[in-house]
């Protein structure tokens, strides 16, 4: 019994069901989808729903003026006040999304001008800096032209005075010193002829 | 004895497969995800971007917006967490953002095609450009999304756009027969102005038993059956929660832009014969030069094949190129596939075209 039981466990005591169920569905849709595929089923489904609109039209006729004479009475707005008013808020809302876009295209363009300004600004800076750099460079120049002139000068200078000091020198040798006043002698005549004692 | 045993797990299994049921069909999955700030608001429409996770540097330069249709929410987008595509191009290095078109209300009765494209779009395109500080962008499409991103890019040629996707793109209403909205909303059958008069806005529900009718017993009863057989599985069950929470999210269509649809586009076919207007001005398909990836699911009923293969010969674009994968109209980009196969191929292509 335990046995059997286990071994008919694994059998779906529905399949067969579920088969024929699948079946008839199969073979149903075909059958529908030819069916809702016909003019006869266009006309049909057509001519009932005009006849509910046409049937119904004064229903929902009597209803909307029933309505809004209600609402007038208890002084609501009406459907077709508050669609109004509602097509208004769109309008209102295109404009203000037009107000956006222009915005946009404004902080756009400052943004690009601001740009391009940078951009300048940034070219300006860098020829006055290459400017200045050539101009550092030739007072560097300068200065080290004057440097050597200086230099060269000095020497020139420092030569002079040695020339200066050279000349000085033989001039004092060959020129005595400055003498004494000393007494003139008056020698005789006869020791003046440099008979020496 | 074993026997009951049996009997009392088999009815506790089936109570847990009810109570998990239960939940799936009366909670709301946890979906959209993925970290984003909102940018940029107008009327009900919203653009989000999507917080980057790759730096600066490593980044695709040219940002990646994305356009679902007018009646859904674009949250199928990223769906949950490890399966989002929206998740999926964060991590491939893209900035991408999303517009959310938002619930019409009665106000926005008349909004048309020429309002989406000609007003919404370029707002948000600009506060994409504004914030990514890129001017040119990539635009997805998909559905209803592709039919509007197309018009925008016919229209706006020369505002940026470098690679325009459609996906599943509802483009040519020339084949009807092939159609089945086309049949329905023959306008031998069905009012469009005496349904917009009665409602202003096209109403979800009706929207909705549109696209369920197509394949009514497998959304209507296979769908439900698949899930009950699949209750045991946590990824199975986890994956319908998230798509059941995005497709029971239905709200109106705005008027004008049903209208046109209805006559423009399924009656007339007036985009792809050069006639549809949008505010006076003729929407040229030649026109549209950006780089073009057009994707098409095999599968898709909603969306057949043949309305988004007549495009390319009729664009501007040099650069273009049909990705046709197998899926259906929501299943490429959101089914279990989605990341082996098409989300690949979008940043592939794109990259290339990203810098």
């Amino acid at each position: 019994m335990t046995a059997e039981s286990n071994g008919n466990k694994g059998a779906d005591p529905f399949e067969g069901f579920k088969n024929m169920r699948d079946a008839y569905l199969e073979g149903m849709s075909k059958v529908m989808i030819d069916a809702v595929n016909s003019e006869e089923y266009a006309q049909a489904t057509g001519t009932l729903l005009t006849n509910y609109l046409t049937f119904t039209a004064p229903f929902r006729e009597a209803l909307d003026k029933t309505m809004v004479m209600a609402l007038e009475q208890l002084s609501l707005p009406s459907r077709q006040q508050v669609t109004s008013l509602a097509e208004r808020f769109t309008n209102l809302e295109m404009k203000l999304d037009d107000i956006d876009a222009k915005l946009d295209r404004m902080i756009g363009n400052l943004e690009m001008k601001l740009h391009d300004t940078d951009a300048k600004l940034d070219r300006i800076v860098g020829n006055l800096e290459m400017t200045l750099h050539g101009t550092d460079a030739k007072l560097d120049r300068i200065a080290d032209n004057l440097d050597m002139k200086l230099q060269g000068t000095d020497a020139k200078l420092d030569r002079i005075a040695e020339l200066s000091s050279a000349a000085r020198a033989p001039v004092a040798e060959a020129t005595p010193a400055p003498k004494q006043p000393t007494k003139v002698e008056t020698k005789p005549p006869h020791q003046a002829s440099g008979k020496k004692r | 004895m074993t026997q009951a045993t049996d009997m009392s797990s088999d009815m506790l299994a089936m109570s847990e497969k009810l109570k998990i049921f239960n939940r799936l069909m009366t909670t709301k999955a946890a979906i959209a995800q993925t970290p984003k700030e909102l940018v940029w608001t107008l009327n009900k429409a919203k653009l989000y971007r999507y917080i980057p996770v790759v730096p600066a540097s490593e980044r695709h330069p040219v940002p990646l917006l994305l356009v679902f249709a007018l009646m859904n929410r674009p949250t199928i987008l990223d769906l949950r967490p490890g399966h989002s595509f929206v998740e999926y191009m964060v991590g491939r290095g893209y900035d991408v953002y999303l517009l959310d078109w938002g619930i019409p209300g009665p106000e926005d009765k008349n909004l048309k095609f020429d309002d989406y494209t000609l007003d919404y779009m370029p707002r948000a395109i600009r506060k994409m450009k504004a914030i990514s500080g890129s001017n040119e962008f990539s635009l997805l499409g998909w559905c209803i999304g592709a039919i509007l991103t197309t018009i925008y890019a016919s229209l706006r040629p020369d505002d940026g756009l470098r690679n325009l996707l459609l996906l599943t793109a509802p483009l040519d209403f020339s084949d009807k027969k092939s159609l089945t909205f086309a049949k329905w909303t023959d306008e031998k059958y069905f009012d469009v102005d005496k349904v917009l008069a009665a409602f202003g806005n096209m109403p979800g529900e009706m929207i909705d038993y549109g696209a369920k009718a197509l394949k009514p017993v497998e959304n209507y009863l296979g769908n439900y059956c698949k899930l009950w057989d699949s209750l045991d599985d946590p990824n199975v069950v986890e994956a319908w929660h998230s798509m059941n929470t995005w497709v029971t999210d239905i709200f109106p269509m705005a008027g004008g832009a049903y209208r046109q649809l209805i006559e423009d586009l399924y009656r007339n076919n007036r985009l792809v014969r050069g006639e549809l207007q949008i505010r006076g001005e003729v929407v040229n398909l030649k026109r549209l030069r950006a780089n073009l990836l057009n994707v098409i699911a095999q599968g898709d009923h909603i969306t057949p094949p043949c309305q988004s293969e007549a495009i390319l010969p009729k664009v501007g674009s040099t650069d273009q190129e049909i990705y046709r994968v197998r899926g259906g109209h929501i299943g490429i980009m959101a089914g279990s596939g989605a990341h082996k196969h098409t989300w690949p191929h979008i940043d592939s292509w794109l990259a290339l075209r990203s810098h």
